[in-house]
């Protein structure tokens, strides 16, 4: 069978839902087609942009934008450089969709966040789900950590060990350690979050923190507040204890990525997506520089479908758009090229500034994401590539893969959209 | 300065070292056991963990031969929780010599190991990893012996005997007086200070570093340092020890480990004993050699490349790798260098170490005017778990965790589980990959002999399966926030951890392990931002 | 191509992202289950030694598959858990309950004798406490109720000149025994487009015996149900389904869980919209529709979402004029066949449920379609409001015979 469309997205993360979501807005027929979910969920739920100084890689940035025009200027190879021009209309654009569903993001005045993580850092980002964005932890007086015994996977101690060390806060401020039981035998961030929607499940919560809590506190929860967008299970805790309370970022499974995941794979349905979940995308046929159709596979059933776009939105190593043997490494639909740099793999130190090569790994584009080689030339004219898919950012250290995934997604799908049928 | 007294030191916590040690005690000899790192983070916990059946020394040494197989089976007697009963099989193909097979045949019969020929179809029809170019299949009764676990046993056996052991540290100083050994002076290498022992004697059975010690005392040993790399898959590939049926040569053993499978050895000639570091290169050859055995064995995910330095005797200089004996030479000092109490043990296989002991302590015993027998071979090393102790773990870790518990902790396991009983958040399993429960690490932490995370990690095989510690690291440390031993330095004790762990991922960067790093990179940095975490 | 994969080699692709543990919803509403990573690819490296290395709380899997269709790596988690609920069943049993409710064919069969005095007992309260309290099914649980007829006792094949396509259609227990007026509604409508059609009778294809961890039982059923599909697709049939389970077990899990090679079955069987939706493709579907100015809410059953192709019935009934399908987009209803008509898991399946008739209530629909039958029924004892299988929305936009209740 084939099936007909005019853009088809290839993959469920965060660079293809935003091309889609773009594509949709242009009047297109969109079809989203997927193996799995995103490796959306696995990240903080946040748009990081960029985390640290250019010149000073220790330094947290303020203004994340000052520091992305310095990277345009310095590597025309970073994937920024080739959507700078539509970042902040993707973040508009992305904050409408998600603000219209009741997940509100918020930035911080033009400035980076600097927010608590599971491990007590403070991590730089641009936009947080307001259940994420600390405000002025520069001025609180106590930081209680909430933990729950039977959660496995966040850890109070660890966190105030560490937070206490940083000189944001004031000298005064006191944390607290809290282990609340949840009358569960064992809890995941995805069983602890759907307690939390229960009001039963929120009373508890409050009761357990209520003794503890001082004026001027807020409380850090790990994050799972909540599944649904329906019900602000932060604020309800928070008007039940009287002052602000948090999600923090943690390991995955942790809900703020599933969230924004869930939020926009429903937005596109009904902008009439058609999403085809647990199908892959075997391979491409070619004719000429452009792709005639690609086929697809679901439950060991061969399809194929034929568009006038194709966005490459399948992600880098994790998302299984790359695979790699020793010594190669392939792109797996349209076996586009690898930039892999000057062929080295991996660093020595595993937790270093310099990060790894292959994170940087990826394919080559130009202004408009479209693959092109060595000489610059263009080697799939109806094919854009977005998100991890692209060449040049280390998503890791320079805390940039939402920002990227976000801006490319973006813009192909809005080149996707003035393609004339 | 700490001052003790003991009659033996005996350097070295690998396997002949801990051996040794068990020996000492229950002849009644007072000893200290030194080990530089943790128990076994030498050569006896860098091998292939086969235990040999002695079908592999046949052809060539029938001595040695026999003296595996008898160990063999006296190890799966005395330790019967660290040896997994898996049985070998030896295959040829085409390109392996026939007569080879012939002569092996008889060799093993002469020397009782017992083989039996193998309907080849039905082996390939049990394991289809297996290349269909198998011509010919024989059965031994090979084994899978855990190191780690094996030498705990020892040591904890001893303890009870009353000897001493201390890990990390080194052997600074030998004292001597009147062409006799007085002492010794020990370093801690984690915070410098300075012990000294008196004593009558000095056992060095350091492996790849005994001709350090050696020197240490002023004499010389010529060992020959030989690198050999092991390949970890993420599973199982067969449920039986495979060996290539021809001479011994690199890459060409198979042994199904618990939950995965080791592909082992290269043999390299090296200058440092610490040169544990395995190379792209070897791990390349290594897979050449090994897809004769099987051919998809590309497809298969490898978790991490490792190495350990073989430490070969050798009497006279000249010959090397594969050609120098694997047997032990046990070397008295008083009669060679005329140093009284010093006695050094080196050279020999894994699988002989309790004989390696039971005649180096009858030499050290006779010494010191001890006459009491050998029982190493008679006494089992732990107390297997009892059925009712079973079951009890069985409600609070589950299946088959609460099996693969009882195996790691033998003696131990009563206490784990009773804590478990009382707090329920210890039946918690921190690694998903191994089933190692909260309860575990926390008496494993406790234990006073751990330090780092790897030390655990060892112990309970804690960050050793597929995701190599991602998810089990941040949780141990988090459980240990009570622990004054593990709460300051966070960052200190996930870089060594993981650092640890990217020494072996490296050389095998590609397929499931590179997405499995690059998740690793994204929870460590992207969400957690540890590459810039400060522990000050 | 699926069906060469090494099976071992998908158990390598497991990065532990726990992607399918963050999806489970089973694990979001119970501390019973440890979860499918935990159950699945986990234990999976530990079965290779010792085959019944099974957790106890492998009985709470579901088998709604949502953690194979969430997997970023293609890890078969869902087949990892049911072979491994095989072997927990094989040693330690199962209960009479479970027996009994993973034989649905029996059931359907016996009940034959006297549908009406079935259904009466069915819904008679007090027999179902008692039902309840001796071996525990759950008693809020309606059974459905048996048709009075059979789908294959009322069906008659019709005469179709110059075919544009022949079919076998397997309707699967659930619209044979309960729901006939599905296959009666989909024969108008292939019959209307020049589909021949016939039918023959199967055994069950299994899947509940599987969820209840019946192998045995099932591997039996696919040998027969392989052999006779066969048969008909040498002939030149392709196969029909219109329950997304059947089509599922028949196309992917008889390989999955038997290793058995069903690789034509897979690429001779569609599901009747997906059929559709190609004739469509191919510009041979008839789409002269009458306007049905009403509006529905639509739910996506789990294994139809499994196989991998889309929703093709949300693509056919946008040609229905005026016809308004809102997508409900709230996972899984929860129910997955016998699981919800188990005491101890009934909670479980209709706190599950809850997000199914939240959407519902948001989105002010007061009629659904869906097109499993276990969900037909959940979503109704749950939410009170009528559902139909969207074969019978198009029978109605056709203007053929109405198989929607009046």
């Amino acid at each position: 069978m084939n099936k007909k469309t005019d853009v088809l997205v290839i993959g469920a993360g965060l660079s293809g839902m935003m091309a889609a979501a773009r594509a949709a807005q242009s009047g297109k027929k969109v079809t989203l087609l997927t193996k799995g979910m995103g490796t959306l969920s696995l990240t903080s739920g946040c748009i990081d942009l960029w985390g640290y100084e250019v010149d000073n890689p220790k330094q947290p940035c303020g203004n994340p934008f000052t520091q992305i025009q310095k990277v345009v200027e310095q590597n025309p190879g970073h994937p920024y450089a080739k959507v700078y021009d539509v970042l902040k209309e993707s973040l508009t654009f992305f904050q409408d969709i998600c603000d219209k569903d009741g997940l509100t993001y918020r930035d911080n005045g033009g400035e980076n966040w600097l927010l608590p993580t599971a491990v007590g850092t403070l991590r730089p980002t641009y936009l947080a789900p307001a259940s994420m964005a600390v405000k002025d932890l520069n001025k609180v007086k106590q930081i209680v950590v909430a933990g729950f015994d039977e959660l496995k996977d966040f850890y109070p101690e660890v966190l105030v060990t560490n937070l206490k060390k940083s000189k944001l806060l004031r000298p005064d401020c006191e944390l607290t350690v809290a282990h609340l039981k949840s009358g569960w035998k064992k809890l995941y961030a995805t069983s602890l979050a759907h307690r939390l929607e229960q009001p039963e499940g929120q009373q508890e919560a409050i009761r357990q923190l209520k003794p503890l809590i001082k004026p001027g506190a807020i409380v850090l929860f790990p994050p799972a507040l909540g599944e649904r967008r329906d019900i602000d299970v932060a604020g309800l805790i928070s008007k039940g204890l009287g002052c602000s309370v948090y999600e923090v970022t943690n390991l995955p499974p942790a809900l703020p990525g599933q969230r924004l995941q869930d939020l926009f794979l429903k937005y596109l349905k009904n902008q009439g997506v058609t999403v085809i979940l647990s199908s892959t995308v075997t391979g491409a046929q070619v004719a000429g520089n452009r792709c005639s159709h690609v086929t697809a596979e679901g439950a060991g059933k061969t399809f194929t479908i034929s568009a006038q776009t194709y966005i490459l939105a399948t992600g880098s190593f994790v998302g299984g758009g790359f695979d790699s043997k020793p010594g190669q490494i392939e792109e797996t639909i349209f076996g586009l090229p690898i930039n892999t740099g000057d062929g080295k793999w991996a660093s020595g130190e595993f937790l270093s500034l310099k990060g790894h090569p292959f994170n940087r790994f990826g394919i080559d584009v130009n202004n408009r994401l479209q693959p092109v080689d060595g000489q610059s030339k263009v080697i799939l004219e109806n094919v854009l590539v977005t998100g991890a898919n692209l060449s040049g950012s280390e998503f890791s250290i320079e805390k940039c893969g939402n920002g990227v995934a976000l801006a490319s997604g973006f813009k192909a799908g809005k080149l996707a959209g003035e393609v004339s049928r | 300065m700490a001052t003790e007294k003991v009659q033996v030191v005996v350097v070295g916590g690998g396997a002949t070292g801990t051996g040794i040690l068990r020996d000492l005690a229950m002849r009644g000899i007072s000893a200290l056991l030194v080990e530089q790192g943790d128990l076994a983070h030498g050569t006896s916990s860098r091998f292939h963990g086969l235990l040999h059946s002695g079908g592999r020394y046949a052809v060539k040494d029938q001595e040695a031969a026999k003296e595996c197989l008898e160990e063999n089976m006296i190890l799966r007697r005395i330790a019967s929780d660290c040896v997994e009963p898996t049985g070998g099989l030896f295959a040829a193909l085409p390109e392996d010599d026939p007569a080879y097979a012939e002569k092996w045949v008889k060799a093993c019969a002469e020397s009782g190991i017992k083989t039996e020929e193998l309907n080849v179809k039905e082996l390939l029809k049990k394991y289809p990893v297996l290349s269909p170019r198998i011509t010919k299949a024989y059965s031994t009764p090979d084994a899978a012996v855990d190191g780690f676990r094996l030498l705990w046993s020892n040591v904890n056996s001893a303890r009870r005997y009353g000897a001493k052991m201390v890990t990390y540290h080194k052997l600074s100083a030998v004292s001597r007086a009147n062409g006799a050994i007085t002492g010794v002076e020990l370093t801690n290498t984690l915070n410098g200070e300075i012990t000294s022992v008196e004593c009558q004697m000095v056992i060095n059975a350091a492996g790849a570093w005994a001709g350090e010690v050696a020197t240490m005392a002023g004499l010389e040993i010529h060992m020959i340092k030989d690198k050999g790399t092991l390949l970890a898959f993420n599973h199982r590939l067969t449920n039986q020890v495979v060996n290539r049926l021809r001479p011994p040569g690199d890459a060409d053993i198979f042994v199904p480990h618990g939950t995965i499978t080791l592909l082992g050895t290269t043999s390299i000639a090296v200058e440092d004993p610490n040169c544990t570091k395995p190379s792209e290169i070897e791990v390349e050859n290594m897979l050449n050699i090994g897809r004769e055995t099987m051919p998809n064995i590309d497809n298969y995910r490898i978790i991490r490349a490792f190495a350990g330095v073989r430490p070969l005797y050798q009497a006279n200089k000249g010959a090397g790798g594969r050609a120098v004996t694997r047997n032990f030479a046990l070397i008295d000092h008083e009669q060679k260098d005329g140093l009284k109490g010093l006695v050094s043990i080196v050279g020999g296989k894994f699988t002989t170490y309790r004989l390696m002991a039971e005649k180096t302590v009858d030499l050290a015993a006779k010494k010191l005017g001890n006459n009491t027998p050998c029982r190493t071979a008679e006494e089992p090393l732990t107390q297997p778990v009892t059925s009712e102790m079973l079951e009890r773990g069985k409600k609070v870790f589950g299946v088959p965790g609460y099996k693969k518990a009882a195996e790691r902790l033998g003696d131990a396991y009563g206490k784990v589980v009773e804590k478990a009983e009382q707090d329920p958040s210890m039946r918690r399993m921190f690694c998903e990959c191994e089933l190692v429960s909260a309860s575990e690490i926390d008496y494993v932490a406790k234990d006073g002999d751990s330090k780092t995370l790897s030390d655990i990690r060892r112990k309970t095989r804690m960050g050793m399966g597929t995701c190599q510690g991602i998810f089990c690291s941040y949780r141990t440390l988090g459980a240990l926030g009570n622990n004054p031993q593990f709460t300051v330095g966070h960052r200190e004790f996930i870089t060594e951890f993981l650092q640890n762990r990217w020494r072996g991922i490296r050389p095998v960067l590609w397929g499931q392990q590179l997405r499995e790093t690059q998740l690793s990179t994204g929870i460590f940095c992207s969400l957690f931002g540890m590459e810039r975490m400060n522990d000050e | 191509m699926t069906q060469k994969h090494d099976k071992h080699l998908i158990l390598d692709n497991c990065i532990k992202c726990s992607i399918c543990v963050a999806n489970c919803p089973v694990v979001k509403v119970t501390d019973k289950y440890a979860g499918p990573k935990q159950n699945g690819p986990d234990l999976e490296r530990f079965r290779l030694d010792e085959p019944r290395a099974v957790h106890p709380s492998i009985e709470y899997c579901s088998n709604c598959k949502t953690c194979d269709v969430v997997c970023p790596s293609g890890v078969n988690v869902s087949a990892m858990n049911c072979k491994a609920k095989g072997e927990y069943v094989a040693l330690h049993g199962a209960p009479i309950r479970d027996q009994v409710l993973g034989r649905v064919e029996l059931i359907c069969k016996a009940a034959q004798i006297a549908p009406w005095l079935v259904n009466w007992a069915a819904n008679v309260k007090p027999f179902r406490a008692i039902g309840e309290a001796t071996v525990g099914v759950a008693a809020d649980m309606p059974f459905p109720r048996f048709a009075s007829r059979t789908f294959l006792q009322q069906y008659k094949p019709k005469k179709i000149n110059n075919p544009k396509g022949k079919v076998l259609y397997y309707p699967g227990c659930y619209v044979n025994y309960y729901t006939p007026q599905v296959g009666l509604a989909l024969a108008e409508v292939f019959a209307h487009n020049g589909i021949e059609m016939v039918v023959d009778s199967f055994n069950c294809c299994g899947l509940p015996t599987v969820s209840n961890g019946l192998t045995e039982v099932a591997k039996g059923y696919a040998r027969n149900n392989v052999a006779k599909l066969n048969s008909y697709i040498e002939k030149g049939y392709k196969i029909i389904t219109t329950c997304p389970s059947c089509n599922l077990t028949l196309r992917q899990e008889y390989h999955e869980l038997f290793d058995m090679d069903t690789e034509r079955i897979n690429n001779e069987t569609f599901d009747a919209f997906e059929y559709l939706l190609m004739l469509h493709e191919a510009g041979k579907l008839d789409t002269r529709l009458k306007a049905l100015p009403q509006r529905f809410g639509y739910h996506q059953p789990c294994h139809l979402r499994s196989v991998g192709f889309g929703i093709p019935s949300l693509e056919i009934l946008r040609l229905i004029p005026q016809l308004e399908v809102h997508n409900l987009e709230a996972g899984c209803c929860g129910l997955s066949g016998s699981y919800g008509f188990k005491k101890e898991k009934y909670p479980i399946s209709k706190e599950i449920g809850q997000n199914v008739v939240q959407s519902i209530q948001e989105a002010g629909v007061t009629q659904n379609i869906t097109e499993c039958g276990m969900c037909q029924l959940q979503i109704n004892h749950l939410s009170g409001l009528p559902i139909h299988h969207p074969i019978q929305l198009l029978a109605e936009a056709y203007g053929l015979p109405s198989y929607l209740p009046k």
